[in-house]
């Protein structure tokens, strides 16, 4: 198959779960609102000022990444789930090469989570009044961090898609996998909050071989997962 | 000294109470096996 | 088959004499409080087993994938469910040698967090299981499921531990301090790894021939 193929088809995949996932809302829904609540109740028990000034850059960072990665938990298998919920799986089997629905399931997630990001993270810096000194740095860990979650989380989707008790399982199966990459992110935005390049960039290069390796696998397993 | 005798004992106890465990158990299995 | 029930028995010995020569023929290790060090000669073999059944479980679910034999499925599990074994009783030990050095059954130390991710792994390989019925997809499902967890491991046992402070001792992952403790400790490490690595294979080929009995009764009775 033809690499231009390929990305058509992975595309067509893509834009075919926006325009549902539009129409209906389930994983905007649960991954936005479940953001917003756990924001809302942590500004409030926490607010900008009852952390002391030293501790703020790594709890905040703490704070951050689990509001991400937890609602990343409650909505990003929705793709994988509908499929098979709704019966329209042996269709795209048909439909589409494995890599091509792996690729379009996986730009929908990162489309979702990119759009999480945007609208959290600066709201979450406003209500906690969490000062970033170096903000590229913390960009780029935001947008490959977003990348390497979307891989872990994609893979699981598809294992999961397949069980019987779905919701639970998720969260069970993709936090092990996940942990590293949440130790790694805190410690570079740690960095980021306190101005030290140095570990921004050790925690980035975790983070992309991480995240690189775990996208090289699943594009190796995912027809296997797929296709069963 | 006479502690460390003491857990070695107990620990010793357990080994040997693991093994017969493990030793049944094989025995059982290949009962089964036939 | 004799051979094998004569290694039997020289597993009882051998290990009994493990047990004796931790407690009596090893002197206490200097820097440790008291005769703590001697839980090291127990502690250091489970994490080793909990690795290496780990290990097991992901070649066997790597040959799966490759060849398609049930064989190996069961492999994949029995392994998965020792390691859990292992994992649960080098933690504990951990926590008890934890709690007489540092004075606190846990404080997150790297070393324990990667064993409760693998706790965390072992767990959720074994719900993933529980929760697919069919034999064929429950055993590439979580055979996918093992080769990404192995994926994840190095990260947690070589690059966290660089990134925060550690205070579990080098033992044998760093020989830089290897004449740290006498020859006799290193002799006595060994052969409890040795010994306990052999009760892990007994257990192991007890637990596949018990599932394989177990899937041969089903299929009779379908």
């Amino acid at each position: 198959m033809t690499v231009s193929r390929l990305v058509t088809e992975a595309l067509a995949v893509m834009a075919k779960d926006l325009r549902t996932e539009f129409r209906t809302r389930v994983a905007l829904n649960a991954l936005g609102l479940f953001a917003l609540t756990v924001l809302a109740a942590v500004s409030y028990t926490v607010g900008p000022y009852r952390i002391t000034a030293e501790d703020r850059p790594f709890l905040l960072a703490v704070l951050l990444w689990i509001v991400i990665f937890f609602a990343a938990l409650a909505g990003l298998d929705r793709s994988f789930v509908k499929e098979e919920e709704s019966h329209t799986a042996p269709l795209l089997r048909l439909a589409a090469s494995p890599t091509a629905v792996w690729l379009g399931k996986l730009a929908f997630n990162l489309v979702l989570i990119y759009l999480l990001m945007a609208i959290l993270v600066p709201l979450f810096c406003i209500l906690m009044g969490y000062r970033i000194v170096l903000v590229e740095g913390f960009v780029v860990l935001l947008v490959v961090g977003g990348f390497a979650l979307a891989v872990i989380t994609t893979i699981v989707a598809a294992i999961i898609a397949r069980a019987l008790t779905r919701g639970a399982l998720f969260s069970v199966l993709s936090l092990p996998l996940l942990l590293p990459l949440l130790i790694f992110l805190i410690q570079g935005t740690t960095g980021a909050a306190e101005g030290t390049s140095e570990t921004i960039s050790n925690a980035l290069r975790a983070v992309v071989s991480m995240g690189g390796i775990m996208t090289i696998v699943s594009a190796v397993l995912f027809p296997v997962v797929w296709s069963e | 000294m006479t502690d460390l005798m003491g857990i070695m004992v107990v620990t010793l106890m357990i080994w040997v109470g693991l093994f017969a465990y493990v030793y049944r158990l094989d025995r059982k299995v290949s009962r089964l096996e036939d | 088959m004799r051979g094998a029930h004569i290694l039997k028995w020289l597993l009882l010995v051998w290990l009994a004499v493990v047990i004796v020569a931790a407690f009596f023929y090893v002197h206490p290790a200097e820097g440790f409080i008291g005769e703590s060090s001697r839980i090291v000669f127990f502690h250091v073999p489970m994490a080793w087993i909990s690795v290496l059944a780990f290990l097991v479980s992901c070649i066997a679910s790597v040959m799966y994938l490759k060849r398609r034999d049930p064989k190996d499925d069961i492999r994949a599990s029995v392994s998965a469910g020792l390691g859990l074994l292992f994992a649960v009783l080098a933690t504990t030990t951990g926590a008890v040698f934890a709690r007489i050095m540092w004075n606190a059954y846990w404080n997150w130390d790297p070393r324990q967090t990667s064993i409760t991710i693998l706790l965390l792994i072992y767990a959720a390989y074994l719900a993933l299981r529980g929760a697919i019925e069919d034999p064929e997809r429950r055993a590439s499902l979580s055979a996918v499921y093992a080769i990404l967890a192995f994926v994840t491991v190095p990260f947690l046992v070589f690059i966290v531990p660089r990134i925060y402070w550690s205070l579990h001792p080098d033992t044998i992952i760093n020989t830089r301090g290897a004449n740290e403790f006498d020859a006799r400790y290193t002799q006595v490490l060994m052969a409890s790894l040795a010994g306990f690595t052999g009760l892990y294979v007994w257990l192991y080929t007890i637990g596949c021939r018990i599932e394989a009995i177990r899937q041969r009764r089903r299929q009779e009775v379908l």
